[in-house]
């Protein structure tokens, strides 16, 4: 197991460095001139180049990528050309809504899906399981904006509940059930997302698993059935759910920004909207760092995870 | 309940019928035989006979949909034919209990058999926490598994076949069951380990006065360990009766050609096996009249045509289904 998590911290110390060089190389190809934006329209070419040379950008590429990359091992990933704020602090007003969101959106859809999964099972086929599976292939096949927008318009509008609508964030600090009820539709809308997937992925597992020999043998103990469900099925049947949530939590941080960005909801992915926007590229390579590195790491968390839950595997 | 009593199992015209695509599989038909409180029967035929099926039925651990149960089986006086789930539940453990097969697959292979054998005892008995613990260390002991102290937290994984057959088997005992289903306790395992199996299971039944039924396609494994012997073919009892009448006077060529099959200590090295022509018939398409015709040499127009009953033999309880049964006294195929 030791050994296991060695490998695993190099193997993940090798991809942060690749997804760095990446990201910085990436922006870089992008179009558009810094010291245009920021002299804005009318200034003079001379002084431009003179703002050039001033951030080092006259420098070769590698150089640069070395001073940002010696800088973020400090602990400093830059200072906004356009808004002069340090960019980890931009990111670390932003990354708490992100993660409120995506725990609130998680919580929703394994408290959904694992019930219903298992009440599935139960039954293969049978009515109950029939109208989850359809339920559920219809959620899948409604994209996440057109999901937002049923949501805004129901909550919002028919039932005139405050702070749910675009444009109704409410921090975290101070006023807790405001905030609540700002991160109610994100959270929602990410959650019917993840839950169609964890509970398509347990209920064929747990039905699976539900066939197995050590299911009949608990039930010759006298178990009852919630006990067999919970104790014997839940967990061999949870490794692909684990692998699944850790794809999918991934996405989230990285393909949050389209709920984000309809609701006005100020985390990374519309930080990163803005940011793109208006070629501030220093934010734009922090947030994709950041963002890049989290999802390793969450892909991490899970695979560690699934190696305590079902132990065959570090075991090889 | 007083006449009852002195059987703890009667099971009488048991029928298990599977519902499939292929129309109605009778994998059990028409089984009745009882059995008496610390005694071995042995259930012996090929694979595909019905043993692991009527094991199961007798115990009422059938898979619960697509499936139809007739007859009766009265375990120490308790109906198990359409009793509830509930009612079931608190019988297995306590009044019966099953050593599953295949070691390999019939333990969680992600819990640790300590908790394996815990909960019964958690859950059935009520029992404390470090209570269960001391008891389950008991029942590895019991089993024959060294430092159970150690292996207690093991995967079943970290153990042979042998070691988790031992523990199926402690997990068959936690609550003390007066009956234990044995489905193949050894089919899955060395055939150096067979026998210390067996001869544990032998054991523990003394020691703990329980009734076993031993289920097996190995006449060899029945022949010193059963006082009775039922063999089966295409889910019906052909033959029945004393272990000793069976192997020494059986009449049913069926029983004749199993009894061929399983090598014997007496035998030259290299002999070849007999072995049974032709294969079990499938439970679709059975014909009207004996399943075994087909395969048997003995077998005239009358077997094909209409189905033999069970008829009494010359010493009692032993029966057989056949219309051209072997002379009896042959004395010549005991082990």
């Amino acid at each position: 197991m030791l050994r296991y998590v060695i490998r695993r911290i190099l193997m993940l110390i090798g991809i942060v460095f690749i997804i760095s060089v990446g990201s910085f190389f990436l922006i870089h190809l992008l179009p558009g001139n810094i010291t245009a934006v920021i002299e804005g329209p009318g200034a003079s070419p001379e002084n431009q180049a003179k703002l050039f040379k001033l951030l080092g950008l006259n420098r070769p590429i590698y150089e640069q990528y070395f001073v940002w990359i010696g800088n973020i091992l400090h602990g400093n990933l830059g200072t906004s050309f356009i808004s002069q704020t340090p960019v980890v602090t931009t990111i670390g007003n932003a990354l708490p809504i992100d993660l409120e969101i995506m725990f609130l959106s998680q919580i929703l859809a394994f408290a959904v899906a694992i019930p219903m999964a298992m009440r599935s099972a139960r039954k293969p086929d049978g009515v109950i399981d029939r109208f989850f599976s359809a339920g559920s292939f219809t959620m899948l096949s409604v994209p996440s904006f057109i999901v937002i927008i049923l949501l805004v318009l129901f909550v919002s509008i028919k039932l005139g509940i405050p702070h749910t609508g675009p444009s109704s964030y409410v921090s975290l600090r101070g006023d807790w059930i405001g905030n609540l009820e700002s991160m109610a539709l994100p959270a929602i809308t990410l959650a019917v997302g993840s839950f169609v997937v964890y509970f398509r992925v347990l209920r064929s597992d747990l039905i699976a698993t539900l066939q197995e020999e050590f299911i009949t043998m608990a039930r010759s103990k006298g178990l009852s059935q919630r006990r067999i469900m919970w104790r014997h099925a839940f967990r061999p049947s949870s490794v692909a759910l684990l692998g699944a949530a850790g794809v999918n939590i991934g996405g989230l941080l990285a393909g949050g920004f389209v709920v984000q960005y309809l609701l006005n909801i100020p985390g990374l992915g519309y930080t990163l909207i803005a940011a793109i926007n208006t070629d501030d590229y220093l934010l734009v390579q922090g947030i994709v760092l950041v963002v890049s590195v989290g999802v390793v790491l969450i892909n991490f968390f899970f695979d560690f995870i699934i190696n305590i839950v079902d132990p065959r595997i570090s075991r090889e | 309940m007083t006449d009852v009593s002195e059987k703890l199992l009667i099971v009488e015209d048991l029928s298990t019928t599977f519902a499939t695509a292929g129309g109605p599989l009778p994998a059990v038909a028409n089984i009745s035989f009882d059995l008496g409180r610390n005694e071995t029967i042995g259930i012996v035929g090929e694979s595909g006979s019905g043993k692991t099926v009527l094991s199961r039925t007798i115990m009422g651990l059938q898979p619960r949909t697509n499936v139809s149960v007739t007859g009766s089986v009265l375990l120490d006086g308790n109906e198990m034919v359409g009793a509830s789930e509930d009612f079931k539940r608190r019988l297995w453990g306590t009044e019966v209990a099953m050593v599953f097969q295949d070691p390999m697959t019939s333990l969680n292979p992600v819990m640790r058999i300590g908790k394996q054998i815990d909960e019964a005892l958690r859950v059935r008995l009520g029992m404390s926490k470090q209570d269960a613990k001391a008891r389950a260390i008991e029942l590895l002991e019991l089993v024959g598994i060294p430092s159970p102290v150690q292996r207690y937290k093991a995967y079943p994984g970290q153990l042979s076949g042998g070691m988790r057959q031992r523990v199926v088997i402690a997990i068959a005992l936690a609550c003390s069951p007066k009956l234990l289903m044995a489905d193949e306790p050894t089919t899955g395992l060395d055939v150096t380990i067979q026998a210390q199996i067996l001869n544990l299971l032998d054991e523990l039944k003394e020691r703990l006065h329980m009734s076993v039924v031993l289920v097996t396609h190995d006449l060899g494994v029945v022949a010193t360990r059963t006082s009775r012997i039922v063999v089966m073919y295409a889910g019906r009892i052909v033959e029945i009766g004393a272990t000793r009448d069976v192997f020494a006077n059986h009449r049913m060529p069926y029983t004749r050609a199993l009894l061929e099959s399983s090598p014997k200590v007496s035998n030259a090295s290299h002999t070849r096996l007999i072995t049974i022509p032709g294969r079990p018939p499938n439970l679709l398409k059975l014909t009207q009249g004996c399943s075994f015709a087909p395969r048997c040499s003995y077998a005239t127009d009358k077997c094909h045509q209409e189905r033999p009953e069970l008829q009494a033999a010359d010493q009692p309880g032993h029966s057989f289904a056949c219309w051209n049964p072997l002379p009896t006294t042959r004395g010549d195929s005991a082990t």
